[in-house]
């Protein structure tokens, strides 16, 4: 009895010993990768746990961002930006524009990101009679997110809108979803069925938004991807309760005929593509990560980690398209935070992330800065203006639409919708060529060293649709813009590029979904083409008159069209929705103001703002050029 | 990178499965008749009892009156070293597992004869009402009764609700019938009535049935998007009916039968996820069986004891909001079961007795799904026991054997078991007129794999073997009477350690879940507890505290992450108190639980961490007598604190509550 007590009672006395805290650990310095600023890494947490987060690791300092690590939930910068946790099993995390998208399949919601400082700018719930729709997988093309869902449909996200603007339904719970050759390719697993699962592809025209068809595959497809020409789909056959195992295959499907062309026997699980080649790891022999020639269909590497760094659960896969980086997820034993391992091309270990997130199951790079503000509560207001005093877009596919044109709206009306959605950071619209607001500080704009104001637009790397903008001082202290008017030379207007006081003139459709033909004041004229993608009117419904005309500044054309893809590229500095929000030279400096002579304003601090589109462009099937705006910012509050 | 459906589907029906359907049990009675009276006379009705070679605790009708015991499981609570894990309202699911072994380890006896469900290999004590049992008694470790069955002598910890024969008080009949309304729309009543018929034949009679709503106010908290709302779909209605006939065939032979019934529907409460709270599964149970069971007293050498059974169980389970072809998953299974046992005793000398016994079950399990294995299972328990009982010693030991054997409709079945296992225990009045005692046990047990583990849809592994758990124990018990004062004290450290436990984990293919024999986990605990009764005097308080400490260690793998991590859902401290008085004008009673924090996962992440909480209650009763009846009325407070908690994780437990009850007897 002694000696058994005495075995015990160091026992009872050490009870509450520290329990162990998830580490990190960094083996290296070098993690800078191809320019990126870091990696966003999603974790989908533990079924029915409530816990997916959101991890952030900045290649400049090499640590993931810990906020709150006492606490225990280290990484999650879902949780430290927006103050509440996504939810269930996120799925899938799109990096798209200057958004990131997270779909969370058990929640049933799609969170829409800014990439630059992870608030939630929306979340879509997509669910069917009170049950979650379980979006799993998301991919995007043309200004659109879709999501494939495994109640067996496939939603449409307009990214400007940031709303679900049609559904179409596909076959038994897909599970993969890729784009390519202008169509989606939507992997039908069946898999709630295990014993007749479904052995489908369907296909989708974007521009219909219809499935077209579909290819008859192995039973049970899952994870599709594509190299640009061809589309890869892993189909896992029917659970064979002799091996109790899966036997796995991998599909080419030819995206011109829609036809499988190629079987490959490799039992893949997941792989990433870069240059005719996949990364992949298996079904079976879990932890290794092999190399296939997607050409020939031959494994060239059978063991690409060359270090002997043991991988225990891959979980994802990501290969960095310019370095050839391999970043591995490892999930561990799936219920302790995994890490994220990144190997250098011929495969030895270059870092590892521990305690990143549990289930990692998604790599995004991402390549703006990134400021990551504690929650404090929801913010009233953002941005730095309390008054919009006229919003006057010329036709554009989202007129009518941000904001949104309610009947018996008019010119005052709409321009309160506009300060509320700039308020609350929402995308409003100017529409094509000539489109402006007008806006007022909600106190003056000092000059400062350096920038002294900022316009959040929706511009990303070849989606640049810049305005021009002007400025004005109070000076008569009404408190109205009627003021001069000074503006803000850019790169264009220093550099002689741009064309002043050029005038473009609309005229109201004979239909609602026609076309708005315009003239310029050089007797140049186009048309802002009705598409498929919004079927709402596209002049401003408000407007009294036929026709309506604007003077602004004609910035040069900057599109350019190669393989099938229209580039906008951005100019240097000085204008808005040019470059990503948070990006350098997206931000103005008073001092870039000119009286009309173009020599300097001279302005001390400033109250008004006018944005106005410079361009004319047509960017193909997806319409004109649109200048976007969704916050104002003074950036010299508080630094005085 | 979802989740792979597989596992999904794999998970969520398993966990469904595991965590949800409970098979039933049977009942057969009343070996336990004889130590119920025993017990009675050696130790009244105090909690422990200090003959016993094992810890052993009991609650009788007072100690569940002043719980507030609705439930069964919510008295166990009370219990140190007790584990109740509870999924939140009347129908949340209630699982009890003893010093870090596992629920499956836990049998559960319904008047002395187990109950099993052999698909799940839980029981779920919320389905057996507070009023169903005279007496509820928990023993982890082997008993002193010589003649157990074998399947229950070969069990780690045993839950008994025993019934015992009615005492009809030399009436011919009695009778009585109840009502009780509390929070959440939930309403019970229950009736019935004992007969003489004869000098030796008494039949009791017995309904119950019971509906609630169940729509508890919770708030899922989630930062600045926390919300307050309501349990749906978590309405049970039950019913239960049973009938005993107690007959004594001749002086020395007593013969029980019971014939029972029970059927419930009942929502399945939901785990409440981040913007997705839609609850829809519902359940469906029915069970019946009859037992009986015959005592003989051969002579002043040789008791024996027969016991056989029938029975049969039936579940639905229901979610009509799948994506797959049907839109639903719909599972029905009938488990049935024959059972025979034989008990001997033989009394040796006056201090040494021997006792053999051999148990004979015949499991089978039937369901609708394609993939459905229909396995049958025999089993074969044999024991063989010795006890040397003097004034002050108490010696036993026992071998228990197991040999099983399987047949599947489908796929192969899994392999035949056959197992020897030990348990020995002692108790020594050290200190007679203090009336203190030692106590020591070693058992050696195990649990069968269940046909979930060996058969479940992907998961299931025919090869699997038996979970083996070793636990050593020993502790002291003081029971002093003075007066009219009843006091006892017990402290028990042990030792408990399980091998081969059976997890779910990761197979070859990482994407293939299988159970397998991988888990090894040790349990350094102790459990104590103090209680004091007055029986004498207008006022008599009584007081009962317990504290138990369990340090339940994840040995499995010294490389891996969950290394020394505490068990899931097994807090390292718990205690319990409770404080009653009866007295002529009303009686009161205070109960109050706590649990330190704790984890839902193996692995003890910070994001795995359970907040410690507590409970606290209030009830005041009193009886009144008319004429020739008796009518008690009673009103308590469940949760007075309205404290908020999850047990299970995403499973919120109910807030404050009320109830009222009033009792006819005659």
């Amino acid at each position: 009895m002694t000696g058994y007590l005495s075995k015990i009672m160091p026992l009872l006395l050490i009870t509450l010993a520290c329990d162990p805290e998830p580490v990190l650990i960094d083996e290296s310095q070098v993690i800078a990768d191809a320019g990126h600023t870091g990696v966003y890494v999603l974790s989908e947490g533990l079924f029915n746990q409530n816990n997916s987060t959101l991890s952030w690791i900045d290649f400049s300092s090499g640590q993931p961002d810990s906020w709150n690590s006492a606490a225990g939930r280290s990484f999650d910068v879902f949780e430290k930006v927006n103050g509440r946790r996504s939810g269930d099993t996120a799925n899938d995390l799109l990096l798209y524009g200057s958004r990131l998208y997270i779909a969370v399949s058990e929640s049933g919601t799609i969170e829409i990101l800014d990439a630059s400082t992870c608030r939630s700018l929306r979340q879509i719930t997509l669910n069917r009679n009170g049950n979650s729709s379980q979006p799993r997988r998301m991919t995007a093309s043309g200004g659109f997110v879709y999501v494939c869902c495994f109640d067996g449909t496939v939603t449409r996200i307009d990214t400007l809108t940031m709303m679900a603007d049609a559904t179409v339904r596909v076959g038994r719970n897909p599970d993969g979803i890729c784009c390519a050759a202008g169509k989606l390719y939507v992997s039908n697993s069946g898999g709630l069925d295990p014993q007749h699962p479904d052995n489908t592809v369907s296909v989708i025209d974007l521009n219909t938004f219809t499935e077209t068809r579909r290819i008859t595959v192995r039973s049970n497809p899952g994870n599709i991807y594509t190299d640009g020409t061809g589309v890869y789909v892993v189909s896992r056959g029917i659970f064979d309760y002799g091996t109790m195992d899966y036997d796995s295959r991998l599909h080419r499907i030819d995206t011109q005929t829609d036809e499988v062309t190629a079987t490959f026997d490799i039992p893949i699980l997941n792989m990433d593509i870069a240059d005719g080649q996949a990364w992949f790891y298996g079904y079976g022999a879990g932890g290794t990560i092999q190399v296939l020639d997607l050409n020939t269909g031959k494994v060239t590497d059978s063991d690409f980690i060359t270090d002997g760094t043991r991988v225990m659960c891959p979980y994802s896969i990501k290969v960095e398209p310019a370095t050839h980086k391999v970043y591995v997820c490892d999930a561990l034993d799936y219920v302790t935070p995994g890490s994220l391992l990144c190997f250098s091309p011929d495969g030895r270990l270059l870092y590892r992330v521990q305690g990143i997130g549990i289930n990692p199951n998604t790599v995004a790079f991402w390549d703006g800065s990134v400021t990551l503000t504690q929650y404090q509560g929801e913010p009233e207001i953002i941005g730095h203006i309390d008054r919009v005093f006229e919003y006057m877009p010329a036709p554009g596919q989202f007129v009518n639409l941000l904001p949104r044109y309610e009947p018996g709206d008019n010119a005052r009306t709409m321009a309160d919708k506009c300060l509320k959605a700039l308020q609350s950071g929402n995308m409003i619209t100017l529409g094509a060529f000539g489109g402006y607001i007008t806006a007022g500080f909600n106190t003056p704009v000092s000059n400062g060293d350096g920038p002294d104001f900022r316009i959040d637009g929706n511009a990303y790397k070849g989606n640049a649709e810049p305005g021009v903008v002007w400025v004005s001082t109070d000076f008569n202290a009404n408190g109205l813009p009627d003021d001069p008017w000074y503006e803000i030379w850019g790169s264009e207007q220093r550099e002689g590029r741009s064309t002043p006081g050029y005038t473009a003139t609309y005229s109201r459709p004979a239909t609602d979904n026609g076309d708005s033909p315009w003239i310029g004041s050089d007797g140049r004229t186009g048309s802002v083409m009705h598409n498929q993608f919004h079927s709402q009117p596209y002049f401003p419904q408000w407007y009294d008159s036929e026709s309506v005309s604007f003077t602004a500044t004609l910035l040069p054309d900057n599109i350019t069209y190669t393989d099938g893809i229209y580039v906008m590229s951005a100019f240097g500095y000085g204008y808005v929705d040019n470059r990503p929000n948070s990006a350098e030279n997206s931000a103005f400096d008073i001092d870039w103001a000119v009286k009309p002579d173009g020599t300097p304003a001279g302005l001390s601090s400033i109250d008004f703002i006018k944005i106005q589109n410079g361009m004319t462009g047509c960017n193909g099937t997806t319409g004109e050029q649109s200048t976007e705006v969704s916050a104002i910012y003074n950036l010299n509050i508080g630094t005085e | 990178m979802a989740f792979d459906l597989k596992i999904i589907t794999c998970l969520t029906v398993t966990c469904t499965l595991c965590f949800r359907l409970e098979a039933q049990g049977q009942v057969l009675s009343d070996t336990i008749r004889s130590e119920a009276i025993q017990e009675i006379t050696v130790t009244g009705d105090r909690i422990s009892n200090p003959n016993s070679v094992s810890a052993a605790k009991r609650a009788d009708a007072r100690l569940m009156q002043a719980t507030g015991t609705l439930q069964v499981s919510d008295v166990l609570k009370y219990f140190s070293g007790a584990t109740v894990k509870d999924y939140g309202g009347v129908g949340g699911l209630k699982t009890v597992s003893v010093r870090g072994l596992g629920a499956s380890h836990t049998a559960v006896a319904y008047d002395g004869i187990i109950i099993t469900d052999n698909q799940t290999g839980q029981i779920d004590l919320g389905r057996f009402s507070g009023s169903q049992a005279e007496s509820v008694r928990m023993v982890s470790g082997p008993d002193n009764d010589l003649l157990q069955p074998a399947a229950l002598a070969a069990q780690a910890a045993v839950i008994s609700l025993n019934t015992g024969r009615p005492d009809t008080d030399g009436k011919e009949a009695s009778g009585y019938a109840e009502t009780k309304y509390g929070s959440f729309n939930t309403l019970s009543a229950r009736t019935g009535g004992d007969f003489n018929s004869g000098e030796r034949n008494t039949v009791s009679l017995h309904a119950e049935w019971l509906k609630t709503r169940g729509d508890y106010p919770y708030i899922q908290s989630n930062g600045a998007n926390s919300l307050s709302m309501r349990r749906e779909n978590s309405d049970v209605e039950r019913f239960r009916a049973e009938g005993a006939l107690f007959s004594d065939i001749c002086r020395n032979s007593s013969l029980t039968t019971r014939a029972y019934w029970f059927q419930s529907a009942q929502g399945l409460p939901a785990n409440i996820l981040y913007n997705e709270n839609a609850a829809r599964e519902r359940l469906w149970n029915r069970n019946g069986f009859v037992q009986s069971t015959l005592r003989t007293t051969v002579n002043k050498r040789l008791d024996l004891r027969f016991s056989a059974k029938y029975g049969i169980a039936y579940t639905r389970y229901l979610n009509p909001g799948v994506s797959n072809t049907q839109g639903k998953t719909d599972n029905r299974y009938t488990e049935q079961e024959g059972y025979l046992s034989g008990t001997m005793l033989y009394r040796m000398a006056d201090r040494l007795s021997a006792s053999i016994g051999v148990d004979g079950r015949l499991s089978g399990l039937d369901g609708n799904g394609a993939q459905q294995a229909r396995p049958t299972r025999y089993t074969l328990n044999s024991t063989a026991a010795l006890k040397y009982a003097s004034e002050r010693l108490t010696l036993t030991g026992r071998l228990n054997h197991v040999v099983t054997m399987e047949r599947t409709e489908l796929r192969e079945a899994a392999e035949s078991y056959n197992h020897l296992s030990p348990t020995a225990g002692l108790n020594w009045t050290v200190w007679p007129s203090a009336g203190l005692h030692f106590r020591a046990s070693l058992g050696n047990t195990f649990r069968l794999p269940t046909f979930n583990d060996l058969y479940f849809e992907q998961i299931g592994r025919r090869d699997l073997r038996p979970e083996r758990a070793t636990v050593k124990s020993a502790g002291i018990v003081m029971e002093n009477m003075t007066g009219s004062m009843a006091c006892s004290f017990y402290a028990d450290v042990y030792d408990s350690s399980v091998r081969d436990r059976i997890m779910a984990v990761p197979g070859k293919n990482t994407a293939v879940w299988m159970m397998k024999n991988i888990g090894r986990v040790i349990t350094h605990g102790l459990e104590t507890g103090l209680e004091i009764r007055s029986h004498e005097g207008i006022f008599r308080p009584a007081l009962l505290v317990s504290y138990t400490y369990q340090r339940s260690m994840d040995k499995t793998d010294s490389g891996s992450s969950t290394w020394n991590h505490q068990l899931p859902y097994t807090p390292r401290h718990a205690a319990s108190a409770v404080v009653w008085m009866e007295n002529p004008l009303v009686n009161v009673s205070f109960n109050l639980l706590y649990s330190g924090e704790y984890y839902c996962n193996g692995y003890n992440g910070p994001e795995y961490r359970m907040p410690s909480y507590y409970e606290t209650g209030c009830s005041l009763w009193r009886s009144f007598r008319l004429k020739r009846y008796e009518l008690s009325l009673r009103a308590e407070c469940i949760n007075l604190t309205d404290s908020r908690y999850e047990l299970v994780r995403n499973y919120p437990m109910p807030g404050r509550q009320f109830r009222i009850s009033a009792t006819i007897v005659l």
